[in-house]
């Protein structure tokens, strides 16, 4: 008996829903058609990261501090770095990352001193095996590195001639200062000799 | 020919097992059913657990407090944002760290707006295990809105690791407030369609009524939290009850209902929405200007030693954290106490003298997520 | 034009064999066009594309599907019951080539004139249920089996609706014959004498080709594929050619029976059967995509406590009225 009463609620509580569904049927499709049609990204998506360029040097700054290796929690960074001549701060010799290890926790950015790590902008990077995975950071940088290393070596050669004009400065600063206090002290004596004397 | 593999238990060739999952449609990931029928009828069901442990537990023990953010995260992938977000509050509450109003605020919208696409996501697969394949893409397609917003800012769509320890990553334009604003819009003028297309369906209702009715003992039997408690009448949110946060400064309903049946669960989440996106109204209206970090974050995290519990309220229901510190820099034990693993356990009692189709609607009412059981 | 193959060949073995080609040749492309339709309704009424890759609108994809399937190996698990496993397909399909030799397209296009066409339209349906359940038993797998269960007690439970509804049609017509049935409509369609037999027909009919809301056999959130889960390649493509197949076949009784058949104004019968068909299947597709699925024994109680006693009223109502008249 209560499922005959049911019925017109029922059938009209079905054709309303089928409503719903045939005013969606004549409407636009949301879809963004894939491989030709590119949906746009955030900006602040977190892709694989990559080595940025610093417009100071021409080049990234990596100065191969480990700090991104030691924090990643997946351990999908590895780096060696050494000091080449004429310059304070190493260099990366390796910027390896295994991007399929990757969880884009974005915990190596926050912790770069430079801020020269950032995050790539592909998006849908994808490959065949495990090997695929696997980024040399350097690559892009390889050819800018001599020129790179230059102007460090420049900024380096500057900042050491401005630290020894400094340190000279300083000296001759001293050994004035030192030359006037002499001659200030003699001064002195002579007129604490004169207050001795008198 | 070979032999036909009879299907009865020798004793009783009335009733067989038949093993639903770990590969089913339905199961939501990889739980695996032993259920024991006789016919369609359920005499005894069985949830077995562990297919994707992937030891989240183990692995806080042997990585810095820092080092386990992404992983809170990938417990529970649905609602990632509240669990990041939960873990970042419990380890500032340890060190007594002050999170700028600002950073709180975003907080508070992400975590909502990922309340939102969890629950939009439930609905979804519900409807879908109820057959229902349209309401499972405008789902969907509201989802999508969602997780384009919060790309802008987290930079992730599922797996956010947005949180730091005093604070978040970025801080939020002027553009991702309007988004969100318009996102309210948007999907405000959505539910009443899904509301006739499924709410009043004389169908959905009939699968959904008066099935899967949770008895008043299970609630303390299981420790159920979340919208099935709610569904039993109780008013327990953690939200509300012990408020983390700057939730005590906002204005919202906690809904409950009392059948404890899969309708009842059911409306209890849609209404969980429409709080939601009160709450993220709110928040987007009084968001103050300032920082998005503490000035003075500790490099090292030692927190003293100690143990620590910290709740929040994911969409799930009650998510725990109980941190025992041996003042180093790595934490002695994260234990992780999930809703869903609390909830799942009383599947067997529900089960018992269903039916197979009333077994996916339960358990697509419960939304177990399974990474998060089997951690 | 001739009115009936057998006038034209002669020969009612050669007109048979002329009639089962043109039947298959019919069917494998509508089953094709009613995919690529199913894609296609389904995707815009869920705001997606549906297939667009190949061919105008997509229109060839099934045709590749097709391709593919028949390419793929034939994999019969090793725990079946061989001959029930495999002759499965093929007992879905032979009763659906005997119910399109009975349909009339339109006044001239007509294998043979049958006086009770209907009749054997209707038992001949019954039949594809064996199919079901040779491929359920036969598959030896539990969610398999409880799909033909399901499946079977299904299809008797909407038979009798179905046939009761069939039944006042019958009455009103006083003919068996499903041309006789159509030629009566000629001004008038019987969907306006008979609204409720209307209705309830094309529900049991939907039922009976398993369709959402009534696909319980093959649920495929609860019993994975169902009577279906084990076949694969292109045997488990004959069970699709079979679903969109029996869809036809049902919306073409639907049609004769309530729709007038081939009557219509300007366009020329077969195209008013056509049109009026595939307008039937369309909306089965809408309730596929609007609604959730009915539960098992709901499904069962609807039909017995709602469709049948309905339907008989019905039946005495149209009884009573013919009398009077």
């Amino acid at each position: 008996m209560q499922s005959l009463l049911d019925i017109p609620r029922g059938a009209r509580s079905l054709l309303k829903g089928m409503g719903v569904t045939i005013r969606h049927f004549f409407r636009k499709p949301v879809t963004v058609e894939y491989p030709r049609k590119r949906a746009p990204v955030a900006k602040a998506h977190r892709n694989a990261i990559v080595l940025i360029e610093k417009d100071d040097i021409g080049s990234h700054n990596c100065i191969a501090c480990l700090q991104c290796e030691k924090i990643c929690p997946s351990a999908c960074i590895s780096i060696t770095g050494s000091r080449p001549d004429g310059i304070a701060f190493k260099r990366p010799d390796k910027f390896d990352v295994d991007f399929a290890l990757c969880s884009d926790c974005g915990l190596c950015l926050d912790v770069c001193p430079t801020d020269t790590l950032g995050y790539s902008e592909v998006y849908d990077a994808a490959g065949y095996s495990r090997a695929d995975s696997k980024f040399d950071l350097l690559e892009a940088w390889r050819d800018k590195e001599g020129e790179a290393l230059g102007t460090l070596r420049e900024r380096e050669r500057k900042k050491k001639e401005e630290r020894e004009a400094k340190r000279k400065a300083a000296e001759e600063a001293k050994a004035k200062a030192a030359a006037k206090e002499k001659a200030e002290g003699k001064e002195d004596d002579k007129t604490g000799n004169g207050t001795a004397a008198s | 020919m070979p032999e036909l593999i009879h299907v009865g238990r020798d004793e009783d060739r009335d009733t067989y097992y038949l093993n639903m999952g770990p590969q089913h449609p339905s199961t939501h990931g990889v739980l695996r059913l032993r259920l024991l029928l006789k016919g369609e009828e359920i005499l005894e069901a069985e949830p077995i657990v562990g297919y994707s442990h992937r030891a989240h537990e183990k692995m806080a023990e042997n990585r810095n407090y820092i080092q386990f953010l992404p992983n809170t995260s990938r417990i529970d992938y649905l609602s990632g944002m509240i669990y990041n977000i939960g873990y970042c509050q419990a380890v500032e509450r340890i060190l007594g760290l002050e999170v700028p109003e600002r950073a709180e605020y975003i907080r508070i919208i992400c975590c909502e707006l990922n309340r939102i696409s969890s629950h939009l996501l439930w609905y979804g697969t519900l409807l879908m295990d109820l057959g229902g394949f349209t309401p499972f893409l405008y789902c969907w397609d509201d989802r999508e809105n969602i997780l384009d917003i919060l790309d802008e800012v987290t930079g992730s769509r599922l797996t956010y690791c947005y949180g730091r320890f005093g604070g978040v990553t970025m801080d939020v334009n002027d553009e991702f407030l309007q988004n969100t604003l318009d996102f309210c819009k948007r999907f405000r003028e959505r539910l009443p369609e899904y509301e006739t297309l499924v709410t009043e369906n004389i169908i959905f209702q009939n699968r959904c009524k008066d099935v899967g009715v949770f008895d008043q003992e299970l609630a303390q039997d299981f420790a159920l939290t979340g919208p099935i408690l709610r569904a039993m009448g109780h008013k327990r949110d953690v939200r509300r009850d012990e408020p983390y946060g700057i939730y005590d400064k906002f204005d919202f309903d906690i809904p409950t209902l009392n059948g404890a049946d899969t309708f009842d669960r059911f409306l209890i989440r849609v209404e969980e929405m429409h709080q939601s996106l009160s709450i993220v109204e709110q928040a987007v209206s009084r968001i103050p200007d300032g920082p998005v970090m503490a000035p003075k974050v500790p490099r090292k995290i030692k927190p003293p030693k100690g143990e620590y519990y910290f709740a929040v309220e994911s969409a799930r229901g009650h998510f725990g954290m109980f941190i025992v510190s041996d003042g180093t820099e790595i934490p002695y034990r994260i234990h992780l106490r999930t809703p869903s693993f609390a909830n799942l356990s009383s599947l067997r009692s529900v089960l018992r003298g269903t039916m197979i189709a009333d077994t996916v609607a339960i358990l697509g009412s419960i939304d177990i997520v399974l990474p998060e059981i089997d951690r | 034009m001739p009115r009936d193959f057998v006038d034209i060949f002669g020969n009612p073995w050669l007109a048979a064999a002329a009639a089962i080609a043109v039947i298959m040749g019919f069917l494998s492309l509508n089953a094709l066009m009613l995919i690529w339709m199913e894609r296609k309704v389904s995707a815009r009424m869920q705001r997606r594309m549906g297939p667009t890759e190949r061919g105008p609108f997509g229109l060839l994809q099934t045709m590749f599907d097709m391709i593919k399937l028949l390419g793929k190996e034939l994999i019969t698990p090793t725990h079946v019951s061989r001959k029930l496993y495999l002759s499965a397909p093929v007992l879905m399909f032979v009763p659906i080539v005997a119910i399109c030799s009975l349909f009339p397209l339109s006044e001239n296009w007509v294998f043979h004139k049958y006086d009770i066409a209907l009749v054997l339209v209707l038992a001949f349906s019954s039949m594809s249920i064996l199919g079901i359940f040779a491929a359920g038993w036969g598959s030896n797998n539990k969610y398999s089996l409880l799909g033909a269960i399901r499946s079977i007690l299904q299809n008797i439970a909407y038979e009798v609706p179905l046939i009761l509804a069939v039944l006042a049609v019958v009455l009103v017509a006083r003919s068996l014959s499903l041309y006789e049935i159509a030629m009566e409509q000629s001004p008038i369609p019987y969907i306006l004498f008979q609204p409720l037999a209307a209705v309830i027909f094309f529900i049991a009919a939907t039922a009976e080709t398993n369709r959402a809301p009534f696909d319980i056999p093959e649920a495929e959130s609860e019993l994975i594929g169902g009577f279906h889960t084990e076949y694969s390649g292109m045997r488990f493509g004959m069970f699709f050619f079979a679903e969109y197949s029996n869809m036809v076949i049902v919306c073409a009784l639907a049609t004769i029976l309530f729709l007038g058949g081939w009557h219509g104004p300007v366009l020329p019968g077969v195209v008013w059967f056509l049109i009026k068909v595939y307008a039937l299947i369309f909306i089965m597709m809408w309730f596929r995509w609007t609604f959730p699925r009915l539960r098992f024994d709901q499904l069962l109680k609807f039909s017995w406590l709602l469709l049948v006693p309905l339907a008989v009223a019905n039946l005495l109502v149209t009884a009573l009225v013919l009398k009077l008249l």
